[in-house]
């Protein structure tokens, strides 16, 4: 909310109008300034005059010859307008003067031939001097009641008091009542302990009484409804000095009654709405919900379907004003009306906010709505309304307002202890000062030893429970002056699944691969793209009701499509190998096993490799590698696994459970991201990767040097590498430390769709050194063995 | 031999020695001036047949002449050897500005980076960290943490709620949604244990956000939650101002001022004083008592206070990154400068 320090000072003695001192202040009472702006002229050089002739112009049609007095001499002007005679009094800009100083182009005003006459200087319009977006015609001073012919030659800037600075406050939600320059007044006045200067509207009435007739149909909707006429109105711009503020808040002016409609809603915080006295039927208002399908043509001139829940003001034809929101088209007040009914009303803030969301009509009146408006200030709006209505249009309000307040809203009482206070806020401020605190800020207090009966005014609704009230204290205390505690908890280490996460990324970074965050959304067309059949399991998806994009309108279930849409940027930007990896939660619809209410929604890992050199084995010797950082021992079963290539492709184990896939990316997948060459994938549950097993313990090694050998077997190519590897190493006996696989060779002797494989064995005995002759019966068990389950043949002899 | 002939045949045999160019030279040298058949091994043999008076004085003379010469060869030999290991070395030499093989290394995301650091700050005071589901019930998003059911926060345009994917009804508090913060783990950390509590909450969170350079529809929180008998507002302040010093430095500086929020009362904001100016960073505030009742605490036996950080505010704050979406767009030229 905009507020111009000038303005404040209409309800305080302000000590300082230094703007940073008061943000300041209003930062540490909860009130947030924004910015700081300067509302100064954006002129130099203009100054009062008056018109001491105007006359046709010898040569020209539109535009008048005049002669104006500047307070020091009578200069020739010509101008193009015609809303004023000799006499006025009006901005002249002389030459040499600069009009939109606060622009990047000023202009420079000087004296110059039209229509061969020399008109020095100008006679300015208000959208000239930046004081609004009137240019029918210039300003018309005396008209505005901005100055007289006293003021020739002074300053315009000074005479009609322009120059202020304004700060711009935002208002949390639970401070309806801070939504006004008297409300943050309020505050400032109990942070420096001073009084407010509160209003106290007068003005003349006719004799007549209001004769409307109100009547409220749902209590809740509206608590209370406060109207009054006001006849005999001039429709006309309102005095400079209001539009002054209305500009320096960025509203802009309209006329006279909608100005102080917008004047009352900023000085007080409550919204009013006036309505043309003569457009209301049967002089007869009634406040109800809307029916479904009532319309109503807002005074933007848009026809609105109404909705069963909205408040609205109507009358014997129908809905007139959308109550809180917007005013009715047919009722607006315009040029022509010469009687207004001013309203102060109070709505129920979630309708308002209901219906202010709904349509999309979120204005002034709705923010202060939805905040909630105290009822008990509608008789001083209204009564602050009429009296500016009065004071600038010329217009006589009636004897009274007719207001409807069926339950009025009373202080209510909340009980406050010291420990209350004490055990939130420790041992200062002591009990005494607190409640002190709450008298500055007007609460009512009964105070009995070591409690207090506090009594709250109704403009705080946000403050009901004694948190509430401990707050007010800490507010006004200031946060600075509590003391800071370190707080000590008592359990600092992480779970061992969350240390082997952290683990698993350092194994992958050190190996070299970068981790991305991807989105948690992902659409239908990147499960396609993945080639995964209808019935894939990852195909089960849940989706977003309300998503951005379509192509983010699912909930992920694998982390693949994130990273290859990575990887696929990453190479159209010229990247030649990438290696990306994201751990992340992905979503299925099942329920989680420890709170069935939520569907399980597990961590994943997923890596995506490519460029030069890079396979399958890229990502199974990753696989391996996260096996080893876990400590499990995971296995990759060779398969057909939807997506991947259906030669290069796996399902990795890990005891008798399937945790993930590994292999090749189909071809057709790597083309649909829009890349070509091989892309190695993987994907697992990271739960059994990191779940917490038993904690390993060291073995111990043997001080006795090792014996080395190799063998190679012919086998068929049904045999599977890792088959070879597990005979051998059921077979070797306690002694094996280890066997690897070290030659693949085709060819030559081998027949066809065979291979020889060959590997190496390390044995070591913890008591002994192995000698060849203990090593050859361990050999040719081997070679037994393989022969026996695998059909090799081995090579050469032992 | 008498001592004058020796002192000369010792003075050749040693020029010989040194004058040895190369190993081969020196062999031969050594043979020469120490072998069988050399001057002085020839005078060794004839000892015995020297005068008893004189057999001692030459005998001496004659191995210490024997020692002298030995330990020059060995000298020279060593010599020699440096030599022809340094041509070697020096036929060796390369250039070390070559490429070399780039050990790999690849680096973390900033976010998870982020995330660790913060809840390694608040562990080292004994915070522990747990994780909640991204899915999440409304009951735990706004009922349990004080939001009213019309509170605009609820609306489709700040939270992405999804659609029926099962034959159970979900509506109120049983809607399911993406949260919109971490803090609903607050409520279901307190359900599952009780007092105290240390707790850190590091977390993916999702709104209604279209992208731009400060708003994405993804972001990530770390929320904080400390309750026991005896918390106070001071505790809340110094423990924050902690966290700020440890992470922004030591030189940092933090302002609280009051906000509001609906599951803390009193409410703040924490601004730091970074780069020459107050940023808001986080907001905090002690736990509302609607808060304890809805996950079964008693407000009147315990106190605590809870807080809230954006992730990407506070790693675009410390690196000087101006844009929320470098996170998330996964280019390698960004993410290869995290550290």
């Amino acid at each position: 909310m905009k507020v111009p320090i000038g303005w404040l000072a209409d309800f305080i003695d302000l000590p300082t109008r230094d703007p940073y001192e008061l943000e300041r202040i209003l930062v540490s009472l909860g009130h947030e300034v924004e910015g700081i702006e300067e509302f100064g002229p954006s002129f130099e050089g203009v100054v009062v005059g008056r018109v001491e002739e105007a006359r046709p112009h010898p040569d020209a049609d539109r535009i008048r010859f005049c002669r104006v007095d500047d307070g020091t001499a009578t200069r020739d002007v010509v101008c193009g307008a015609w809303n004023f005679e000799a006499g006025a009094v009006i901005a002249y800009a002389r030459a040499g003067s600069r009009l939109g100083t606060d622009t990047d182009q000023p202009l420079e005003v000087g004296s110059r031939k039209i229509r061969g006459i020399v008109s020095h200087g100008m006679i300015a319009s208000a959208r000239e001097l930046g004081l609004g977006d009137d240019h029918d015609g210039i300003m018309v001073l005396n008209d505005l009641g901005a100055a007289t012919d006293d003021d020739l030659g002074r300053p315009l800037e000074e005479v009609i008091g322009l120059g202020d600075v304004v700060l711009d406050v935002s208002i949390t939600t639970n401070r309806g009542d801070c939504m006004g320059i008297r409300g943050l007044a309020r505050e400032l006045a109990a942070y420096w302990q001073i009084p407010l200067r509160d209003i106290s509207p007068s003005f003349p009435t006719g004799p007549e009484n209001s004769a409307f007739e109100v009547s409220i149909r749902d209590v809740e909707a509206c608590p209370r409804f406060v109207a009054h006429q006001v006849d005999g109105v001039r429709i006309g711009p309102s005095p400079l000095w209001m539009q002054l503020r209305l500009l320096a808040i960025g509203q802009r002016p309209i006329s006279n009654v909608v100005d102080v409609s917008n004047y009352v809603m900023w000085e007080l915080g409550h919204p009013i709405h006036t309505f043309d006295a003569d457009t209301i039927s049967g002089r007869q208002v009634i406040i109800r919900r809307a029916e479904e399908g009532e319309k109503l043509e807002t005074l933007d001139g848009v026809v609105r379907p109404l909705a069963a829940g909205d408040i609205v003001v109507t009358d014997p034809s129908g809905p007139i004003a959308l109550a809180g929101v917007m005013g009715g088209a047919s009722t607006e007040v315009c040029e022509t009306t010469t009687s207004v009914l001013v309203e102060a009303a109070n709505w129920h803030p979630p309708s308002i906010l209901a219906t202010s969301w709904r349509l999309g009509l979120r204005s002034e009146a709705s923010a202060r709505f939805e905040r909630g408006v105290d009822p008990n200030l509608s008789a001083l709006a209204t009564a602050r309304t009429v009296e500016l209505v009065a004071l600038t249009s010329g217009g006589m309000p009636r004897s009274r307002a007719v207001d409807c307040y069926p339950i009025p809203r009373r202080p209510w009482t909340v009980d406050l202890k010291a420990r209350d206070v004490s055990r939130l806020l420790g041992p200062n401020p002591p009990f005494g000062e607190a409640l002190s605190l709450l008298e500055r800020l007007g609460f009512g207090l009964d105070r009995d030893g070591r409690s207090a009966h506090v009594d709250v005014p109704t403009h705080r609704a946000d403050v009901t429970r004694p948190a509430d009230l401990v707050e007010e204290v800490a507010r006004l205390h200031g946060y600075d002056r509590f003391p800071d505690l370190v707080r000590h908890g008592t359990r600092g280490g992480l779970t061992p699944e969350q240390l082997a996460v952290r683990r698993l990324r350092e194994a992958l970074v050190g190996a070299g691969l970068t981790e991305a965050q991807t989105l948690s959304f992902i659409g239908q067309d990147d499960l396609d793209a993945l080639g995964l059949p209808p019935q894939d399991p990852r195909r089960v998806t849940i989706r977003v009701k309300n998503p951005l994009r379509e192509e983010e309108a699912i909930l992920r279930t694998t982390l693949l499509p994130g990273l290859m849409g990575a990887m696929s940027r990453n190479v159209a930007r010229g990247l030649k190998s990438v290696r990306l990896f994201e751990t992340g939660r992905v979503f299925t619809a099942g329920d989680d096993p420890e709170d069935p209410r939520i569907p399980f929604q597990p961590f994943h890992l997923a890596m995506v490799l490519s460029g030069p050199g890079v396979d399958v084995f890229a990502a199974t010797g990753l696989v391996d590698l996260l096996a080893r950082v876990a400590g499990r021992r995971l296995e990759i079963r060779q398969d057909s696994v939807a997506g991947l290539h259906p030669g290069r492709g796996a399902v990795v184990t890990c005891g008798a459970a399937d945790i993930g896939t590994v292999g090749e990316l189909h071809p057709a997948a790597v083309r649909k991201f829009g890349l070509e060459g091989r892309v190695a994938v993987a994907e697992m549950g990271l739960g059994p990767l990191v779940s917490a097993g038993p904690s390993w313990v060291l073995e111990d090694v043997s001080a006795y040097p090792p014996m080395v050998f190799d063998l190679a077997f012919v086998l068929a190519d049904t045999v599977p590498a890792a088959r070879l590897l597990e005979v051998v190493q059921e077979s070797a006996g306690a002694h094996l430390e280890s066997v690897e696989l070290f030659d693949e060779f085709r060819g030559g002797s081998i027949p066809a769709a065979h291979r020889s494989l060959a590997v190496r064995l390390t044995l070591r005995a913890m008591d002994h050194t192995i000698s060849d002759e203990e090593a050859a019966p361990i050999g040719r068990g081997i070679a037994a063995a393989v022969a026996d389950r695998l059909g090799g043949v081995l090579r050469g002899s032992i | 031999m008498d001592l004058e002939r020796l002192a000369g045949v010792i003075r050749d045999a040693r020029a010989r020695i040194e004058a040895a160019s190369d190993l081969d030279e020196l062999s031969d040298a050594e043979s020469e001036t120490l072998g069988r058949r050399s001057e002085i091994a020839v005078a060794r043999s004839g000892i015995g047949r020297l005068a008893p008076d004189r057999r001692r004085d030459v005998g001496r003379a004659i191995n210490e002449a024997v020692g002298t010469l030995t330990a020059a060869v060995e000298d020279r030999r060593s010599a020699l050897q440096a030599e022809a290991e340094n041509v070697l070395l020096e036929q060796d030499r390369i250039d070390l500005t070559l490429p070399y093989g780039r050990p790999a290394r690849g680096t973390h995301h900033l976010l998870t980076r982020t995330m660790e650091d913060v809840c390694d700050v608040f562990r080292a005071i004994g915070y522990e960290v747990a994780e909640g589901p991204e899915l999440e019930l409304a009951w735990y998003n706004f009922d349990a943490l004080n939001t009213p059911p019309t509170h605009p926060s609820r609306f489709e345009s700040d939270t992405m709620y999804v659609e029926p994917f099962d034959d159970r009804e979900r509506s109120g508090p049983d809607e399911l949604l993406l949260r919109t913060q971490t803090s609903p783990m607050q409520a279901r950390f307190m359900e599952k244990n009780p007092p105290p509590v240390y707790v850190v909450v590091p977390g993916r969170v999702f709104r209604t956000d279209t992208w731009d350079a400060t708003h994405s529809p993804v972001f990530h929180q770390i929320e904080g939650l400390a309750v026991d008998s005896d918390i106070t507002f001071g505790d809340l302040k110094g423990t924050l101002a902690y966290f700020a010093r440890e992470f922004f430095g030591v030189s940092a500086r933090t302002r609280f001022v009051p906000h509001f929020f609906p599951f803390t009362e009193p409410s703040a904001e924490m601004l730091v004083w970074f780069n020459d100016e107050w940023l808001e960073m986080l907001g905090c505030g002690m736990v509302d008592p609607n808060v304890f009742e809805a996950v079964g605490y008693d407000p009147a036996e315990v106190t605590g206070f809870a807080f809230g950080m954006g992730v990407e505010r506070l790693a675009m704050v410390r690196h000087g990154i101006t844009d929320i979406r470098h996170f998330y767009d996964s280019d390698l030229r960004v993410l290869g400068q995290f550290r």
